[in-house]
């Protein structure tokens, strides 16, 4: 019997998966509760709590048994489609990941769309006209953009854009370019965080956009920073390769040799780099997320680490590791479509 | 040729995707009206109503709201814009009366002369923000519920001791106690609905802890948006509606760090920050527009001095098993004529604080104990005294004929504070200096807040008596019983016997301070309790198992258009939100 090649490799690598997920869960649900402190140490400092309470509480959470026994009753129940519940909020895990994941997918993707629109065309033009001013500008910012600190730049921004300047239309006197920096009454320029403004019932499409500018902000300068370079690169190995010189040689205008020829071989690897990236989007991005109060998956996993909140902490690393692996495989049967020369075996 | 374009087309499905999911989870309204002008969005957003809409931004959520499961100071700030209790505290420390009528005392005959049974009227008339009336069953309920071995209520201290409560009428709660319960006008300080809460069995699981969260307050929860905001809106039920609540909306707003949060208060994006620390103080004290709120609280920063042996696991015969340095009265009183608490204060916290000297710095039951003197010679003395003496010329003392370490042991101690905060690591600092002075080593070892703070059963070295010294605060509430108890009674070291019960961590043991304690816990006559604590803070002066280093303030700010915002260090500080207003 004969089968479809790629159908073979996609099911023996999915298969390859089960022993993998379980071998993730089993190490990250040991390192879970061999973290000092424990679960319970929210309780410890609070005089009203007896340690009877806190024992109770301890029985009731099912902490006092041994990790193997906790790690089989979660597994038992995950693999009933059972996520659990928070210890902290006593909240099912998949509400409070619910909750959290169309705002972070909202900021990521968005700043990811943000990222590639800048970093691959700067890239490209950077590496065409190689050594110029545009190149060295360029390659400046993207190094730039790499070591500025994030969480430094976030405050900076709000510092700047929410502290320093106001919006220049002044409800007294109207519009004036010095309102900017000088205005009694003015409001903010950006707002300094949230997903829209507080206290409006029915925020429009345009105040939640404006929410958005200074973190999409903040995660674009780090984030075109790498794609820029990565993209320069690749392109510079390009067009020194013969068949560009071929393309040349034939009377292939600049324009159609460049975009044809060049861009499109260049392109293969970086879109191997971004389709890695993109379970990374899931995961958010805790100093972005903590400098504009943006209630995404970042900040509620900080949150459920500190708090040793173990059955959401799973959750969301096994969401995580599903989704990477699922990634990896879209990379590797992507790069086969893009390059003929790979093979399944 | 084909192959090439499906993955393009594979991956602008995946960013339509990302579109489609984002606009899901905004759930503006594009269709029909103009959007409004971006410049007038965020314009006073109430002005129709005429009140004021506040943001209170707090650097914690709140896990849930429910009185009796809530442990973050945060959900308590959060749960007092709602719920309301019988008895609160006003910020100078003295009860009141909120769904009672009057506080219950000896005098006025609401408590029986052997405190066993407690009498609370009830206000006639008071209804639940959806309208069902307040009576005494909601009191009876709230017991229940806390006493129910299968509700997993975590605050049941206080209701343990109730064998029986009484409603002779809606409007009258008799409250029996098993036995004397000296702290018990905090009982409740919460009630809850039976009517719209559930089955106590299922408690963790009633919506009321969340979003359903509902009471007799001045506000009504009207949205809850997971990690970034909560909507209280005017409760129209609310006894002095249409006076009160004087605000139209507060909007606690989550934000995630306190340096994001005063960046917002000075652009004027929120109106009142909470919880900042003595430290921040003078950034903002030529600010025209924020106002800095700062008031005495009872927390004090202290270090708490091992007198046990620290290699033993939980030992219960600290007196047989000294800590080898710390266990002499001569090195605790060394290292406290060492420390000069008056200097940290003004260096590190601007003198916006105290010096500490006692476990009770206020309230009723504070205790009068005269501050510690910095001398560096009597320090210098005793340590010669104790037998630690410098030989070896390395600027530490050794051990030479001291009384319980081994010969040249050298005079080297272990500090302990949480990780992450800057005021106690600038203090450890300034401790090292003013210890090396004297001839006295510390070396730091800082931890996360969990693993210091951590529990008996996950092997927590503070529970297990593993640590030289400890730095950090404790604050005792306004019925300073279980504090006191709970860290200086002789039978509060957490030992294997006692499943780790008590927070005698130092492993103190002054039976003269423990029975004053314990008397102090027997009786209602205030007086008496009073002169109990002092001969138990003077024993602790004596002793210096704790050495107290300052006094905490409260520290929030607010804008200064802000009115009526008052700081109650006893309660939280929403306990009278219903006078917030806006100039």
């Amino acid at each position: 019997m004969r089968r479809c090649p790629i159908t073979t490799y996609i099911i023996r690598r999915l298969l390859q998966a089960i022993p993998l997920l379980i071998v993730i869960s089993m190490v990250v649900f040991a390192l879970i509760s061999l973290a000092p402190g424990g679960p319970m140490s929210a309780f410890e400092e609070n005089p009203n709590l007896t340690a009877e309470d806190i024992a109770r509480l301890e029985e009731q959470l099912g902490l006092n048994e041994p990790i193997y026994k906790r790690y089989l009753k979660w597994a038992g129940h995950i693999v009933q489609g059972d996520w659990g519940y928070s210890n902290a909020t006593r909240r099912p895990v998949l509400t409070e990941i619910g909750d959290r994941l169309p705002n972070t997918l909202q900021l990521m993707i968005t700043a990811f769309i943000v990222t590639l629109l800048i970093a691959l065309p700067i890239g490209i033009l950077s590496a065409l006209k190689q050594y110029s001013l545009f190149d060295h500008v360029a390659t400046f910012f993207a190094f730039v953009g790499q070591a500025i600190p994030v969480f430094w730049f976030g405050l900076i921004l709000i510092i700047v854009f929410n502290v320093w300047l106001n919006n220049p239309v002044s409800p007294s006197q109207g519009f004036a370019f010095s309102n900017l920096w000088n205005c009694g009454d003015c409001k903010p320029l950006m707002p300094g965080g949230g997903m829209a403004p507080y206290g409006v019932d029915d925020p429009t499409l345009g105040q939640r956009i404006q929410h958005m500018i200074l973190p999409v902000t903040m995660l674009a300068l780090y984030g075109a920073g790498t794609y820029t370079r990565y993209m320069r690169g690749q392109m510079l190995e390009v067009i020194h390769l013969d068949y560009i010189r071929t393309a040349r040689a034939k009377g292939l205008s600049e324009r159609r040799v460049i975009v044809r020829h060049a861009i499109k071989n260049a392109i293969t690897p970086v879109i191997t780099v971004m389709a890695l990236e993109l379970p990374l989007l899931f995961g958010g991005a805790l100093f972005t997320e903590t400098i504009f109060s943006w209630p995404g998956m970042g900040r509620l996993f900080y949150r459920s680490a500190q708090r040793v909140d173990y059955p959401l902490l799973m959750g969301i690393v096994m969401i995580n590791a599903v989704l990477i692996i699922l990634f990896n495989l879209i990379a590797d049967i992507a790069y086969a479509f893009l390059d003929p020369r790979v093979t399944y075996d | 040729m084909h192959h090439r374009f499906r993955f393009f087309i594979m991956l602008a499905a995946v960013a339509l995707l990302a579109l489609v999911i984002s606009a899901c989870a905004a759930p503006a309204e594009t269709g029909g009206e103009a959007a409004a002008p971006a410049a007038a969005e965020e314009a006073a957003p109430a002005a129709e109503e005429g009140g004021a809409t506040i943001i209170y931004a707090l650097y914690q959520e709140p896990e849930m709201l429910n009185p009796l499961i809530r442990t973050q100071t945060a959900a308590g700030e959060v749960g007092h814009l709602v719920g309301e209790g019988l008895i609160a505290t006003d910020p100078d420390g003295n009860y009141f009366a909120q769904l009672a009528t009057d506080v219950p005392t000896i005098e006025n005959g609401l408590v029986s002369e052997d405190g066993l049974t407690v009498t609370y009227p009830l206000r006639e008339g008071v209804v639940w923000s959806d309208g069902e009336p307040f009576t005494c069953d909601d009191v009876v309920f709230t017991w229940e519920v806390a006493t129910n071995p299968e509700s997993q209520a975590v605050n049941t201290t206080g209701y343990n001791e109730i064998e029986s409560i009484e409603c002779p009428d809606d409007y009258t709660a008799v409250v029996h106690y098993s036995e004397f319960f000296a702290a018990f006008l905090g009982t409740f300080r919460d009630v809850m609905p039976r009517h719209a809460t559930g089955d106590p069995a299922d408690m963790v699981n009633w919506n009321y802890n969340w979003d359903g969260f509902l009471g007799t307050g001045p506000f009504v929860l009207k949205e809850w948006v997971s990690g970034d905001h909560i909507t209280m809106v005017k409760n129209e039920n609310y006894r002095d509606y249409p006076d009160k609540p004087l605000a139209d909306q507060i909007i606690v707003r989550i934000i995630p760090s306190r340096e994001v949060g005063k960046a917002l208060i000075t652009s004027g994006e929120i109106d009142i920050l909470w919880d900042l620390t003595e430290a921040d103080v003078p950034e903002f004290e030529d600010n025209p527009d924020v106002d800095v709120n700062i008031r005495p609280g009872p927390g004090t920063e202290r270090l708490l001095l091992n007198l046990a042996d620290p290699t033993l696991d939980a030992t219960d015969d600290p007196l047989n098993n000294p800590h080898p340095l710390l266990g002499d009265l001569k090195v605790r009183e060394a290292i406290q004529y060492g420390i000069d608490k008056q200097f940290i204060v003004d260096e590190l916290l601007y003198g916006a604080t105290t010096v500490g000297s006692s476990e009770l710095s206020l309230g009723w039951a504070k205790c009068d104990i005269p501050v510690s003197e910095y001398n560096v010679d009597k320090a210098n003395a005793l340590l010669d005294e104790a037998g630690f003496t410098d030989e070896d010329g390395d600027g530490v003392r050794e051990c030479h004929d001291c009384m319980y370490a081994e010969e040249g042991d050298p005079l080297r101690l272990k500090i302990q504070t949480t990780t992450g905060n800057q005021l106690r690591e600038e203090a450890e600092q300034l401790l090292l200096e003013m210890m090396s002075n004297i001839g006295v080593e510390l070396y730091i070892e800082n931890v996360p807040s969990s693993e210091l703070f951590g529990s008996w059963s996950s092997g927590a070295f503070r529970k297990h008596g593993n640590f030289d010294i400890l730095m950090y605060t404790t604050s005792d509430t306004i019925d300073p019983q279980s504090q006191m108890d709970g860290y200086f009674s002789a039978d509060k070291m957490p030992t294997e016997a006692n499943g780790g019960n008590g927070f005698n961590y130092v492993r103190w043991i002054n039976m003269t301070a423990t029975d004053a304690i314990k008397a102090a816990g027997k009786t209602p006559v205030q007086d008496e309790r009073k002169a109990d604590y002092q001969i138990a803070c003077e024993e602790i002066a004596k002793d210096i198992p704790h050495l107290y280093l300052y006094d905490r303030s409260e520290v929030h700010l607010s804008r200064s258009d802000i009115e009526g915002f008052d700081i109650n260090p006893w309660d939280n500080q929403t306990w009278n939100a219903q006078d917030w207003t806006r100039k």
